[in-house]
Parts: C-alpha cells; structure tokens; sequence
C-alpha cells in the first residue's frame, strides 16, 4: 500500500466521474494543440505560396539611373560584377537565402524596333517562377538557344524550333513561355553568358533575384545584410501579401491561445470543484485515515498525487481531441490536409507541444488542488466521522 | 498508562455552553480493560477520542506514558496515533474500495512500513481475528462481524498498546457481538492491549475490568469488577 495504490484504487472506482469532471482541462489542451498544429501546418502552406511568388528581394547596381523598369523595381543602366552572387552567400542569414537567379537585361535592335533581352540561367529561373508554363524547353547554357515570351511570340510569330537572328548571329527558339502579365511576355531568354557575349558585357549582371524563406526574421534584415556584404549594390525588399498572411496566422493563433487560456481557467475551477467534491464526499475517510495516524503530508500526497493523474489523463486526452480536430477540422480552415508526418518532418520543434501541454494540464490540477487540499487538511477527524 | 487532568471539553451550541466533558481526572494503568457506560451525550465517545488524541480539550490535559499529547505538534500526534492507539468504530470506517487485506496495510502505509512487510503482516493480523479466508474481500462483500474484525485488525496491526473501541457490537446480532467481545478480551488478555471500550450494553460492559459510569460529562461511578 503506497499512496498511489490508494489514489488509483480511488480514481479507479470513479473513472467516468474523473474523466466528465475534467472536460473543461481537456477541451483547453484540445484547443492549444489543434490551434498549434494548425497554424503549423498554415505556416507550411505559407512557406509553399512564398515558393510560389518568387523573388522578395532584388539586388541591383546601386547608382540608379534611367532604366528598364521591371516590375516594381527601377533598375540602372549599369552592371554589377557576376561575382557578387558568391558574396551574397557570405551573408550571417545565408541559411535563408532559397535561390538567387543572376539575370542581365539589355536592349537590342531587331528589324525596326528594340528587343528586351533578358540573360538567365534557366535552373536558377525557374527555381524562383515556378508558375512559369513553358512550351517546348529551357535553353542550354552558352548556346544559341532562346526562350520567347508570349506577346513576343505571337508579334514576331515565333514558334518552337522558329530562328530568330540578332546581330547576324542565328538563334533557335527552343520554347514559348506560357502568358505572365509581366514584361515577361516580351521578353527574349536566353542563356546568361550568352547574353553577356552579345551585350559586350563580359562577367556582368544587371540584376539579382534572390528568394528568402524567413518566417521569423524580417526580409529587411536580410537585404541590409546583402547591401553590407556586397559593395555597390542594392537590396530592395518586396513587400508581398504573404507577409500580412504569416501575421495574419500569428494573430490567429495568439487569440486561438488566449481562449484556450480562459478555457484552462475555467478547467482549473472544474478540477477544483471535482476535487472539494472528493474531499466532501471521502470526509468520513479522511476521517478514518487521520484516527489511523495520518499528518497532513500524507493527505497533501494523496491530492497532489491524484491531481497529477487527473492532470496527466486529462493532458493526454486532450492531445488526442486536439490532434483529431486539428485533422478534421483542419481541411476546413486552411484548405490544405494537415499532415503530421510532414509537420513532424519540416518542424521537429512541433513535437514540443505534446510536453508543454501535459506541463500545462498538470500543472493546472496541482494549482486546482491546493485549495482542496488545504481544505482536507483541516478537516476535524471526530466531526468528519460524526464520533461524538 | 493513560491520565487526564481536569480534561474539559465545551461545545458552543445556541450561545450556550455545554459541557461534553467536566473536568474528568482519570487514570487508566497499561493493559486494563475499562468500559465506559452512560446515555446518550453524556460523554463517554468525546472522552475516548480525547484519550485517543483525535479530540483536543478546551481544557486540561491527557498524558499516554508520560507524554502530554495535546502539546505535541498536530503531525507529532497523528505519529503518536500511529504507533500507539488502535480504533474500532460502531460503523467500521472501512475503506470502500479497497480489500480488507488493503485496510489492514494503511497503517503501516502510514508509519512508511515496506509493501512486502505490509501485505505480510496485515494477513498475519487478519490470521488473528479469524479472517484468513477473507483477505481480497472488499467490504461490501463481508458481513457486519467480519468488517469488525477488519477493523480491529487494522487498530492492533502496528502492535498499538491502547485499543479504543466506540460501540463496536453496536451494529451487530448479539452472537457477532460477543464474539466480538471475547476478541477484544483476548487481545486484552493474551496480548497485553489496554481496552477502552465504549458501550451502552452493560452486558458487553461485563467483559470489562473496570466499568466507568457517565452522566452530564463528568464520571459518576467508577466499579472495578474483576
């Protein structure tokens, strides 16, 4: 006989009781685990879309003069040299860095108008515009192979295996680049040293695209950082929405976090009234237990230990409510399948949550318990059996 | 050996004072068997869980062996129940839900006693009041006389030397109760336990050596009959 045998023999007894009494604790600890694997698995998602739009920083030459305007950005005349993609990989926040696409824009006469030409290196490209569609394949490098974007396409009638000459030098379009709604659409690829060979412009970019996965840090930081590493250069942040959606989810989470805080209390009282309750109705066997020689510290043990099953049970059906929510309703909420697997895989520190919040349903029965507790302990043994 | 001094016991009931106990002095010498007599209310259970340590007096004092137990710290006394007094109640204050075997082990539970021990000795207690048999029996599923030798096995099974019995054939046919009684007799007789018994049956009071009689708190007859 310890006191564990005489908490569990008791709990045992009244299983169903314990279990209903700690619904409040359960459904706290079911809502902080499903609001935690969900707004894991939306950051996944988020990180997927941040995969998606491509570029959030780009690097260009630092004196800014009239130029090809692309996209938001103003970019200058002048050139960079090629070797500053290394030491932008010398940056403290190099981990963040995803892809960095070196590309060399200029403008070349072609019959009687002017042809953007933009040098890439396809691997590079396509790593940061995976919405690209192309027809046909990317262009080898240092070939004479080209990509035509759309409107181009269709202006100057090219089509897959068509020749396209530029300063008396052939060129075979070995594919059409699906519609973009940028200047993409008029745009000639081809390969970077290529191009460099044709614009004169040995060793020179105009341009980095460079794509930065930082949830937690700010991408501002990061261009800081690359302006700091590489002289004459500037980093220019592009705001996206999917930033406002990582806050978005942050604040999500942080008022999914504080109802289940008011949930805990109010769990807290639920365990607290089981627990008078028990002390109320075992009076008579407190009773007995102290004539039979029990101190407080033996009745302080007693609670505490059945607070701590109370709590551990309760910690881990809530894990398991949280969980099965999280993938039912999941789906629901964020439109994607919350995938353990994959959230265990991309975020071990996931796993952190189990822990935390057995810690935090036991905690709450022990802090639930003391009142009790304290209440058992001052139970008069002659009034508690009716001796007298 | 057990003494009060002018122990006096008042209760506040409707702005009056009562007086459950009125400066009683007794003297009760190891290995007696004493029984208390008297009506309702009179005192006599207030008097024996004021002896036992359960019931601190308004006023003067009880020594057990030459300790004053009411100045001993409320953990200090539950240490000096443990391993000095036994008790039996009317009603048996078994624990429901566990064996009687488990009753038996909770003081030894509670004086640290190994689980080996325990389970060796409790089966060894129940061996004495007859009850081998009926060790993984929960008590609902024993009658009123064996849930009272459960009980008494349970007060003796840390070798106590006071025994304090409340009415314990209250709830029981008069064959049980006797039977009851001649083990209470024994364990006076054989082992040396001083007995305190409380009782309304001046039959069971009989067994006794000595019969104190109660009235209005105070002791008003003192016999000795054997």
């Amino acid at each position: 006989m310890r006191a564990t045998t005489l908490v569990l023999k008791y709990l045992s007894r009244r299983k169903g009781r314990s279990v209903l009494s700690s619904i409040g604790l359960i459904l706290a600890i079911g809502v902080i685990v499903a609001t935690f694997t969900v707004a894991r698995a939306m950051e996944i998602q988020i990180g997927d879309e941040i995969d998606k739009v491509g570029a959030n920083i780009v690097v260009t030459p630092r004196t800014e003069l009239i130029g090809v305007p692309y996209g938001n950005v103003v970019l200058g005349s002048t050139t960079i040299p090629e070797s500053s993609i290394e030491k932008v990989y010398t940056i403290p926040n190099r981990g963040n860095l995803r892809a960095l696409s070196p590309k060399l824009y200029g403008n070349i006469q072609y019959r009687n108008s002017t042809l953007l030409i933009v040098g890439i290196v396809p691997e590079k490209e396509t790593q940061l515009k995976r919405w690209w569609n192309l027809a046909g394949s990317w262009p080898q490098n240092d070939t004479s192979q080209v990509v035509s974007g759309s409107t181009l396409a269709s202006s100057l009638r090219l089509t897959v295996g068509s020749a396209v000459t530029i300063r008396n030098e052939v060129f075979t379009v070995v594919g059409i680049l699906g519609e973009t709604g940028s200047v993409d659409d008029y745009s000639l690829f081809l390969p970077l040293h290529t191009a460099q060979r044709l614009l004169n412009l040995f060793g020179k970019i105009s341009v980095i695209d460079v794509g930065a996965i930082c949830k937690d840090c700010p991408v501002e930081l990061i261009s800081q950082q690359i302006m700091d590493a590489v002289p004459n250069v500037k980093a220019t942040p592009i705001r996206q929405a999917v930033e406002a959606r990582v806050k978005a989810v942050e604040q999500m989470a942080n008022f999914s976090l504080l109802l289940a805080s008011i949930i805990l209390v109010v769990g807290c009282a639920g365990i607290m009234n089981t627990m008078l309750g028990s002390v109320h109705e075992r009076m008579r066997e407190i009773g007995t237990l102290m004539s039979l020689g029990a101190d407080n510290i033996h009745l302080w043990k007693m609670f505490v230990f059945q607070a701590v099953i109370l709590g551990l049970v309760g910690g881990v059906i809530g894990i398991l409510v949280g969980l099965v929510s999280a993938i039912v309703a999941g789906p629901l909420v964020i439109r994607a399948t919350v995938s353990l697997a994959e959230l265990v895989n991309i975020n071990p520190y996931y796993l952190s949550i189990f822990p935390i919040s057995i810690a935090a349903s036991v905690l709450s029965c022990l802090v639930a318990s003391v009142y009790p507790t304290w209440r058992a302990s001052k139970i008069d043994p002659v009034l508690a059996l009716r001796a007298v | 050996m057990i003494v009060t001094n002018e122990a006096t016991k008042i209760y506040e009931i409707g702005g009056n004072a009562v007086f459950a106990l009125n400066r009683v002095n007794l003297r009760i010498e190891g290995n007696d068997f004493v029984a208390i007599m008297g009506p309702s209310g009179s005192g006599k259970s207030t008097l024996l869980y004021t002896v036992g340590g359960l019931l601190t007096p308004t006023k003067g004092d009880v020594t057990v062996d030459g300790i004053s137990i009411y100045d001993l710290s409320p953990n200090r006394r539950a240490r000096f129940r443990r391993e000095n007094v036994g008790f039996a109640f009317q009603t048996f204050e078994l624990i429901p839900y566990l064996t009687a075997l488990e009753n038996v082990m909770i003081p030894m539970y509670l004086s640290g006693v190994s689980s080996q021990e325990q389970e060796e000795r409790a089966r060894q207690a129940l061996n004495r009041v007859g009850l081998e048999g009926r060790a993984l029996h929960r008590p609902t599923e024993l009658s009123g006389g064996e849930q009272q030798r459960v009980a008494i096995a349970r007060a003796i099974v840390n070798d106590c030397k006071i025994l304090l019995a409340d009415e314990p054939t209250g709830n029981l046919d008069r064959k049980t109760g006797e039977e009851i009684m001649e083990l209470l007799c024994q364990l006076n007789g054989e082992e040396g336990l001083t007995v305190v018994l409380v009782t309304h049956d001046p039959a069971k009071a009989t067994h006794a050596n000595r019969v104190l009689q109660m009235i209005d708190g105070r002791i008003v007859e003192d016999r000795t009959i054997h």
